[in-house]
């Protein structure tokens, strides 16, 4: 009898909550409406209907998306991670040099050169993301100003290894890794929906993730309640850097080459997903479902209006105004569930 | 190639006369060692690495002292202030690549009013013509750079070629109001205005983000199946499309020509991604900034524009070292 789930206080209040966890995808798919009576009246051909159009949104989203879901956690947590964009480039650069340096050097298959490419650009990660939870859980730094630093060490330390250039990687598998089809299906998608599923699964289903939200929500509660704190920031800023490591790794696959500057324009657009997606910037609530949403409504505003073809200008407007509105939906509904959170 | 060439000749003639007022008045040359700056539009890009190495290749046979500054990235509030530093260490000449036509004019008057002469290399403040006695922007001694005019039009010359002068393209290209790359858009439509079978589509901008030129390439082919050629007019452009184009399954129907030569486009015109390559000499302009900086210090009159050329590289000549020496490396 103790099990009994809190959502049954207010059936009506159930189903309002519902309908708001799910507003990203229902925004989503307003906007796949719109693209697609524009594309018919337009130019008489299909947007949605079009496996083209979904395949190619999809290969976009993914790097946004990879970076978005560790940034999920972090602002869950009420923390923010800023250095996800420079890690990323510092895993690209570094997964392409020790590709190249797998085959030139080692001898290696290149196989085993790109798997080496790809692990040794997620372990790179470790670095700053070891070195932002320490900040940010040891000496307390505030997220912001922690992660703001390493955006600058990360960025810079890119840029060395890189030597200011790109780092071409001639490498068949790492092509195939960022370019091939399984089943018709792109590899990288395949990899992002593996990741997203276990990064769901973690938020949803595990004490990390329970432990997540409830400091999100209060810090004090979470220490009193006896919640290795320090430990769970720790683990939070690495996932964030783990899985920016992953989308820099993949980036000199599909790329072909590692660039430190590969996840710059990617930061604000992982945050904006995440906040699309219905987390909220004071933390305690967020899901993976809605930072999936939220990263899908960026990608196909910006491809659909290329495809119906809009002035480019617009798409800045677009975007801004999608994240503008979901807050304060987000504000609106937490107002009518009574919700003091973000107060 | 012609254009290189006879551009060379006219170099060295100016080169032998700096030589020859060094020789002139070489009392002023070895008693001071002159201190040349170059502050390039941002640091981390391998175009300006390049720059600054023919800056210092010029500087080490001048023997003069260069010193090289900048910020990491394309942005005029980062590059007023290294400026402003390097502005107080007084060198004898500044060489800049300005990240605005606009704002950066007063920063670098107060350099010329403290009577350090300014060379622009790349990019320019106000026309870019300088010397003329008009508006306030015309003090900088002269302006060093590829005509990016011209890059454009050859970049079209050859895409249109390549795609048997038929079908759509488009540019894409990096953000609206850089000099440089708005030029290579201008001179690529201005030279597509003579194909009438050719039909020129809205520029697209990507934010140099080469995930979102790839996801553009894809919705335009989308839109447009008989999209025939893309003109990357940066880096990121061109390897961004190249991926689309890739991801679409369409490489070798939609002709790439790519702006900008790092060490990676050797590989990628080898394997088909880029038809085309359009090479800057940025050693070049580096090289004869610092020339042109020497001449004038030592007295010499200099020309106010100094156009450097461009080097077209496809899988068919890139083996050729007189091509491949203009690949960018640091």
């Amino acid at each position: 009898m103790t099990a009994v789930p809190t959502e049954v206080i207010s059936p009506g209040r159930s189903i309002l909550s519902r309908i708001a966890d799910l507003r990203a995808w229902l925004f989503l798919a307003l906007l796949l409406v719109f693209f697609e009576v524009w594309a018919q009246t337009r130019y008489g051909v299909t947007f949605v209907g079009n496996t083209y159009n979904l395949q190619s949104i999809s290969i976009f989203a993914t790097a946004p998306l990879l970076l978005a879901v560790g940034q999920t956690f972090v602002i869950i947590s009420a923390g923010i991670d800023l250095s996800v964009g420079f890690t990323m480039g510092l895993a690209a650069v570094v997964s392409a040099h020790v590709a190249n340096l797998g085959v030139s050097l080692l001898g290696l298959h290149p196989f085993l050169a790109m798997l080496l490419g790809l692990l040794s650009g997620v372990a790179v990660a470790f670095v700053p993301g070891l070195v932002n939870g320490w900040l940010i859980a040891q000496l307390r730094v505030p997220p912001f100003i922690g992660t703001l630093g390493m955006y600058g060490i990360a960025r810079g330390a890119a840029f060395l290894i890189a030597g200011g250039m790109t780092v071409p990687v001639s490498n068949s598998w790492f092509a195939w890794i960022g370019n091939g089809r399984v089943a018709g299906i792109p590899i990288l998608v395949i990899i992002t929906a593996v990741v997203v599923l276990g990064m769901h699964y973690l938020l949803s289903e595990t004490r990390f993730g329970q432990h997540t939200y409830a400091f999100g929500a209060s810090r004090a509660a979470a220490l009193r309640s006896g919640i290795n704190v320090k430990r769970l920031t720790m683990r939070i800023y690495l996932l964030a850097a783990v899985c920016a490591g992953l989308a820099g790794a993949l980036y000199s696959g599909r790329f072909a080459a590692g660039a430190a500057q590969a996840g710059e324009p990617l930061l604000l657009s992982s945050i904006a997903a995440v906040v699309i997606g219905g987390a909220s910037l004071f933390g305690g609530s967020g899901t993976i479902a809605g930072t999936v949403a939220g990263a899908l409504v960026i990608a196909v505003i910006e491809y659909g209006l290329v495809f119906i073809n809009v002035e480019p200008f617009w798409q800045f407007i677009a975007v801004g105004f999608v994240i503008i509105i979901s807050v304060l939906v987000d504000q609106s509904q937490r107002r009518l569930l009574g919700g003091q959170r973000d107060e | 190639m012609i254009e290189r060439r006879s551009f060379l000749g006219l170099m060295g003639a100016t080169a032998a006369a700096a030589g020859t007022g060094a020789l002139v008045r070489p009392v002023m040359a070895q008693d001071k060692k002159f201190t040349i700056a170059l502050v390039p539009g941002l640091t981390t890009d391998a175009f300006y690495i390049t720059m600054h190495r023919g800056a210092d290749a010029a500087a080490q046979a001048l023997g003069q002292d260069l010193i090289f500054q900048g910020a990491s990235e394309w942005n005029v509030t980062l590059q007023v202030p290294v400026l402003d530093a390097v502005i107080a260490r007084k060198p004898d000449a500044i060489l800049i690549a300005p990240t605005d036509k606009v704002q950066l004019v007063e920063p670098l008057k107060k350099a010329n009013d403290a009577g350090i002469p300014v060379v622009c290399v790349d990019t320019f403040i106000g026309t870019g013509e300088f010397q003329t006695g008009s508006g306030d922007a015309d003090f900088p001694i002269s302006y060093v750079a590829s005509d990016n005019v011209l890059g454009g039009v050859i970049a079209a010359r050859a895409l249109a070629k390549s795609i048997g002068d038929e079908g759509s393209v488009y540019v894409s290209n990096v953000k609206p109001g850089v000099s440089t790359t708005d030029q290579r858009e201008e001179g690529f439509k201005k030279e597509m205005a003579n194909h009438p079978n050719i039909k020129v589509l809205e520029t697209q901008f990507n934010d140099d983000d080469a995930n979102k030129a790839a996801a553009q390439v894809q919705a335009v082919l989308g839109r447009a199946p008989d999209l025939a050629g893309v003109f990357g007019a940066n880096l990121f452009s061109a390897s961004g499309t190249a991926n689309g184009v890739k991801q679409a399954g369409k490489q070798g129907v939609v002709k790439i020509a790519a702006f900008d030569a790092p060490q990676s486009v050797v590989q990628e015109l080898k394997d088909g991604t880029y038809e085309i390559a359009i090479a800057q000499h940025p050693a070049e302009i580096g090289y004869f900034g610092v020339v042109c900086a020497y001449a004038h210090l030592t007295g010499n009159s200099v020309p106010t524009l100094i156009g450097t050329g461009f080097t077209v590289m496809t899988k068919d000549n890139i083996d050729d070292p007189n091509v491949a020496k203009f690949l960018y490396t640091g």
